[in-house]
């Protein structure tokens, strides 16, 4: 009895005693890695977008709401953010509503599910670079299989050079951005739907709910939280995506693909306007910072209001 | 009777509709890839043919011979270069990245998702935050004080550069996906090891650790897949070390040999899409958690 009190009081000694600097131990790599790697950068770059950094002399004059104000006057940058608005739109769009079909299908019972929801993974398993190449494959003027497949159907009889077109230019490039990302949002979707309990149906089906009221209110309202999340997901790729498009169009042809983060890296890169590049990186952080909040507060609303 | 083949119908017309949405996602996903994959068995001749072949009519393997042994247009056609000479150091170059990553990851971020879990803090909402700002801060953003970072301690140009960077921009997820899976492990079950005597270490070596497992994996598969695939990073820090950075110069080359390319392609995206499959489960598991919960 009493040893058993001693046993008791050292463990609860051994435990007060770690706890004072062993969480703190644990977690100092990775806050201070953290804090070099991403903090530092991230107040540089807001630091930058005040100043005027000056490569060759390396120096850095502060000069205040300049950069804004050029860039908030510039054609380029409102052209930028209309170009960017379409583009977001169609990887929003596309992606939502073909993962939701596909999900929709692969929940379902047929022979071939199996080797549907393994080729599902695979756009999603493939790098952004690759996919800029693949859709590169498909489109281009000399041997593109898109120009193939409509020659081959007799459609047309002369191939298309789509990325010479503006309005193409932009459209192919955010379908090979909403390619992989319906495959994202397809498995985020489908992994919500398989968590829905079948008697759900069975009690809604003696009900009397037909087949629409059993998918408003109930496949609906089950996965309305992994939806909210995915249309975040899907937003925040329209304003940040970049690699696929780099290496489709570079920004062209003219600057029909000119996104934001194709602006950002010119301007930093090409014009070594750093100064420039870090406001406009501060206005897409900020455009996608402000969607992310709006959906947390969106999910937290929805999540209370289910509580 | 007419109800019966009221219901027939209806069975048939259902399987009809699934089968031709499979039809689309078959075709959705598998269009892209195929011609991928026939143009990385064709000659640069038959590529160009109008309309294209189907089905290629000379089914080669030249071009992924002569992608891994680095010299391309040997056969006298358009494209020679010994660019492609960089290929199999680049994928040994991703391999090593990759799996540093995965460790790297799994070390630090295991241990600051134990601190998390276990231990009271009101630091918890940082991370959640960290999660949320690495998910939409615009990288691109970050790489002028990075790459003046990174220069100043002499890592321009190296794999650990990489490595560095990649490990702590997942590190935010790692935290959050495994501090969720520890959270949901019975906390008693260790409390009672420790009431037995055992250390800390112990306890999560012996309780918490084993049961950790498809957590660490799901981890581990996610890192690995954004290890292996990130681009601007691995483009602007090195001088095309890694996989997908040297595609994108094969791809700017003078002349591009779009049949050697897509075979570089092809063989470079093996391991994601491998691991991918095998680890289907897990992948799953991690993209949801850590999107549904991040």
């Amino acid at each position: 009895m009493a040893s058993a009190r001693i046993d008791r009081e050292t463990a609860q000694r051994r435990k007060h005693w770690d706890r004072k600097w062993i969480p703190y131990a644990l977690l100092a790599p990775a806050l201070i890695t953290i804090l070099i790697v991403i903090i530092s950068p991230l107040l540089t770059t807001i630091y930058y977008s005040f100043s005027n950094v000056d490569l060759i002399f390396n120096r850095t004059t502060f000069i205040g709401l300049e950069n804004y104000q050029e860039l908030f006057t510039s054609r380029l940058f409102w052209k930028a953010i209309e170009i960017n608005l379409k583009f977001a739109a169609i990887v929003v769009i596309v992606p939502t509503l073909m993962g939701l079909f596909f999900a929709l299908l692969l929940v379902e019972d047929f022979i071939g599910r199996g080797i549907g929801r393994t080729l599902l993974i695979l756009p999603w398993a493939l790098p952004w670079i690759v996919i800029g190449l693949l859709w590169n494959w498909l489109v281009n003027a000399q041997f593109g299989a898109i120009n193939g497949l409509l020659y081959s159907l007799g459609l047309i009889d002369k191939y298309i050079p789509f990325m010479a077109d503006e309005d193409w230019a932009l459209i192919f490039t955010a379908l090979a951005s909403a390619w992989r990302q319906t495959s994202f949002s397809a498995i985020l979707l489908l992994a919500a739907l398989q968590t829905i309990p079948e008697d759900l149906y069975d009690a809604a089906k003696v009900d009397g709910a037909g087949l629409r009221a059993r998918f408003r209110f109930i496949t609906f309202a089950w996965i309305r939280p992994t939806l909210t999340i995915v249309l975040l997901y899907n937003i925040v790729l329209g304003f940040l995506q970049f690699d696929a498009v780099w290496i489709m169009t570079q920004g062209g042809p003219g600057d029909a693909t000119m996104l934001l983060s194709v602006l950002l890296y010119r301007e930093t890169f090409i014009n070594f306007d750093l100064g420039m590049g870090a406001a406009v990186s501060n206005v897409l952080g900020l455009i996608t910072l402000g969607v992310g909040l709006f959906f947390v507060r969106l999910t937290y609303r929805s999540q209370a209001a289910y509580a | 009777m007419s109800f019966s083949t009221s219901k027939f119908w209806r069975w048939a017309l259902r399987k009809i509709a699934i089968y031709l949405a499979f039809f689309c996602l078959i075709f959705w996903v598998g269009f892209p890839v195929y011609y991928m994959l026939i143009t990385s068995v064709m000659d640069p001749p038959e590529l160009a043919a109008k309309p294209p072949n189907w089905i290629p009519q000379q089914p080669t393997i030249q071009n992924y011979r002569e992608v891994i042994i680095g010299e391309t247009g040997q056969r006298g056609d358009y494209g020679t270069t010994t660019e492609f000479s960089r290929m199999m150091p680049a994928l040994l170059n991703s391999t090593f990245v990759s799996f540093a990553v995965v460790v790297l990851n799994l070390i630090i971020g295991g241990m600051a998702a134990y601190a998390f879990s276990r231990f009271d803090f009101r630091l918890g909402r940082v991370a959640y935050v960290g999660v949320l700002m690495t998910r939409v801060l615009p990288a691109l953003s970050l790489i002028v004080p990075l790459f003046i970072i990174l220069r100043r301690i002499n890592l321009i140009n190296t794999l650990w550069a990489l490595i560095i960077t990649y490990t702590i921009f997942i590190l935010p997820l790692t935290i959050w996906i495994l501090r969720e899976y520890f959270d949901t492990l019975a906390r008693d079950i260790e409390e009672m090891a420790l009431i037995d005597g055992a250390t800390r270490w112990q306890a999560f070596r012996m309780v918490v650790a084993p049961l950790a497992v498809p957590g660490m994996i799901a981890v581990g598969v996610m890192a690995f897949m954004e290890a292996w695939s990130e681009f601007f990073f691995a483009l602007t820090l090195t001088n095309s070390l890694t996989y997908p950075p040297l595609l994108m110069s094969f791809r700017n080359l003078h002349q591009v040999n779009w049949n050697a390319l897509a075979a570089a392609t092809t063989l470079g995206v093996l391991p994601p899409v491998i691991v991918a499959f095998v680890f289907q489960r897990y992948l799953v598991r991690g993209l949801s958690e850590g999107a549904v919960k991040g």
